[in-house]
């Protein structure tokens, strides 16, 4: 028997019995869904952790002034503890042989004004080698120098959204803009950075002098962190011990006393964030086998109804001359058929929400063409494997028994 | 000389089943030539109906020789069998045992699915065959929209698509009417005058065996009755009936 007529009678068996059909392929449908949804996730997840070491660069480490567990990141807040201070970092860049340069930083969230302009945004107050240890450019102008620093003047360097939002297309090197009313001069505008791994902007930021911004805007002394770049990417781990050591000795930490800082590396996020994504991934892909498995047995069920259902079709069909073999590929190439409808149902929704998904839930998400064709073939072997036992009931019916069935 | 389309000597066939023996068939031996039309009477239990299984190649006998056109097929695997059902024999049933939903013309071009003749040429031999049972303007219609007689002429159309040399009926005009059973009757008889097809019709009304040419009668298994006498002519007694009712309409 042809293919091209056996899977004509599928199709029409299949048709015949619409919402059947779909309600059988239902499990199929949602488990491709899910593979589809969870390997486009996995690798989007993947891909923007990857871009988050080379974005924040992979020699980085950072010390932060409160206390955390282990692997855990906390947000910017910290206010009570007001330990970490300038000395700290200048000591770091001293005395840790591992250590390449450092900056201190201090965080605010302000308004700017140019004209009649306005602009809410993050202000960094940074030491000179911030943008160096950051790997951030300045397109134009300059990044102000260590004399402004120690003098805290009041210049600033200003991410392109922010240029943008206040100037427009006109260069702003040599403006002045105002922050919480204490004039800045603009002495550079940094190179755009576009989105960042969870959907931020991070061009929308003004770098200042850490010492301006504690002085003039916060009226603090203490910092809300160093970031500190080491010799390497294989000496992180050796920076942040000599680090660690140094903090300890000079807040003066009792053997058994907790930490009052603590020092954080890019791959340690990065490994917390992974380990997430990989339970998020595990999780999907046990409920994509459940489903996948109650698909399949949906499958052999509504099978072996038709089979039931058509016994004396298959009576005359061997009255005829179909052999066993006939019979038998006549009933898994429908199987087959129904798995495949419900795998393409499965992959069309695992596409549309790896899509929307992005869009939604600010997640980044990868289609994987290879996750659409191992899921269809793989929904194909759900057919083959649960539709077999059926047919192979068909095919091995008596011919006279089945004609003789009402 | 061309072999007998049927040889069976001492066929038996034993049915086992949760401690039952029942012997269907004991020690039958028969011929059918080339061109016969055979009527096979008998009362219900009498292996009629499994001596018509045995013959189609849907069952095997238990002992004894069975050829069809001199080939033995008491030894055939079952693929074996389906094979010969495919080429040589063509079934006509009671109650019809078309495919519902499928149109008549590819019901009739069922058999020549399990074949290697190509998709045209079935079609074409599909449309042919339909012809000769009267049927060309039927084509496309589906089972329950023709009549019960048209619907048994399709099943002899499926019948007659593979060219066998033996169709087998089994009271092909039991769910009829008398004038349809009479035209079934007249068609199988004209099929077997023109063509020389030979044909094998297991009934039990008397009035239709008298349109074969030979009569074999059947009780506890065994042959107990074998005449060649002239047949009647069923188009003859079609003619005679009143003038019938639109088919259309009765159906």
């Amino acid at each position: 028997m042809k293919v091209s007529s056996v899977l004509r009678v599928s199709f029409q068996a299949l048709l015949r019995h619409k919402l059947r059909s779909t309600l059988t392929v239902l499990g199929v449908v949602i488990g491709v869904a899910a593979v589809i949804a969870m390997v486009s996730l996995g690798q989007g997840a993947e891909k923007s952790l990857n871009d988050l070491i080379v974005q924040s660069g992979v020699n980085v480490v950072f010390v932060s002034p409160f206390l955390t567990t282990r692997g855990g990141v906390r947000g910017w807040g910290g206010a009570q503890v007001t330990t970490l201070v300038e000395e700290d970092a200048t000591a770091i860049g001293r005395e840790c042989p591992s250590v390449v340069a450092v900056s201190p930083l201090v965080r605010t969230v302000a308004q700017v004004i140019s004209g009649n302009a306005n602009w809410s945004t993050s202000i960094e107050g940074v030491g000179e080698k911030y943008g160096e240890i950051r790997s951030w450019t300045v397109a134009q102008g300059d990044f102000f120098p260590a004399r402004d620093i120690r003098r805290a003047a009041k210049v600033c360097v200003l991410g392109k959204t922010v240029a943008e939002s206040l100037f427009g297309r006109a260069n702003p090197v040599g403006e002045t803009i105002r922050i919480k009313n204490v004039p800045f001069q603009v002495v550079g505008v940094l190179a755009e950075k576009g989105q960042g791994t969870y959907g931020e902007n991070r061009d929308d930021v003004v770098l200042a002098p850490f010492t301006t911004i504690q002085k003039k805007l916060l009226g603090i002394t203490h910092l809300h962190r160093v970031f500190v770049a080491a010799r390497g990417p294989d000496q992180v781990e050796h920076a942040s011990r000599e680090i660690t050591d140094l903090l300890v000795q000079r807040h003066r930490i009792r053997p058994g006393q907790e930490n009052d800082f603590s020092v954080g590396t890019m791959a340690e996020m990065v490994s917390t964030a992974r380990t997430q994504t990989e339970t998020m991934g595990l999780l999907l892909l046990a409920i994509a086998s459940v489903s996948l498995l109650v698909g399949g047995i949906g499958i052999m069920n509504i099978m072996y109804v038709s089979v039931t259902e058509r016994t004396r079709e298959i009576g005359i069909r061997m009255a005829v001359g179909a052999r066993g073999r006939d019979v038998l590929g006549q009933f898994l190439i429908e199987a087959v058929v129904l798995s495949l409808s419900g795998g393409v149902l499965g992959i069309a929704l695992g596409v549309g929400a790896s899509l929307l998904i992005p869009r939604l839930l600010r997640w980044p998400a990868t289609i994987s063409p290879e996750a659409v064709l191992v899921s269809f073939l793989f929904s194909g072997a759900v057919g083959i494997f649960f539709g077999f036992y059926p047919a192979r009931r068909a095919s091995r019916l008596d011919p006279i028994e089945a004609l003789r069935y009402e | 000389m061309t072999p007998p389309v049927i040889r069976v000597e001492d066929l038996v066939k034993v049915y086992q089943g949760g401690g039952l023996r029942v012997t269907a068939l004991r020690h039958v031996t028969l011929s059918i030539e080339p061109g016969e039309f055979v009527a096979v009477m008998g009362p219900s239990g009498s292996g009629k109906s499994t001596f018509l299984n045995v013959l189609g190649c849907l069952d095997r006998p238990t002992s004894g020789l069975y050829e069809l056109d001199g080939v033995p097929v008491s030894t055939l695997s079952r693929d074996e069998l389906a094979r010969l059902r495919n080429d040589r024999l063509g079934f006509v049933f009671q109650g019809f045992n078309l495919l519902a939903r499928t149109p008549a013309v590819e019901n009739v071009e069922l058999p020549l699915v399990y074949t290697a003749v190509p998709g045209r040429e079935r079609r074409a031999r599909a449309l042919e065959a339909l012809g000769r049972v009267g049927l060309s303007d039927r084509t496309r219609h589906l089972p329950h929209q023709l009549s019960g007689g048209q619907q048994q002429r399709v099943a002899i159309a499926r019948a007659l698509v593979n060219r066998p040399s033996l169709l087998l009926a089994d009271e092909p005009t039991g769910n009829l009417d008398t004038r349809n059973g009479l035209e079934i009757m007249a068609l199988l008889q004209r099929l077997n005058r023109e063509t020389g097809l030979t044909i094998v019709l297991v009934t039990h009304e008397p009035d239709l065996a008298t349109f074969a040419g030979r009569e074999v009668v059947f009780r506890d298994g065994r042959v107990v009755h074998d005449v060649q006498r002239p047949a009647g002519d069923a188009v003859a007694q079609v003619e005679r009936l009143p003038p019938p009712v639109r088919e259309e309409e009765a159906a």
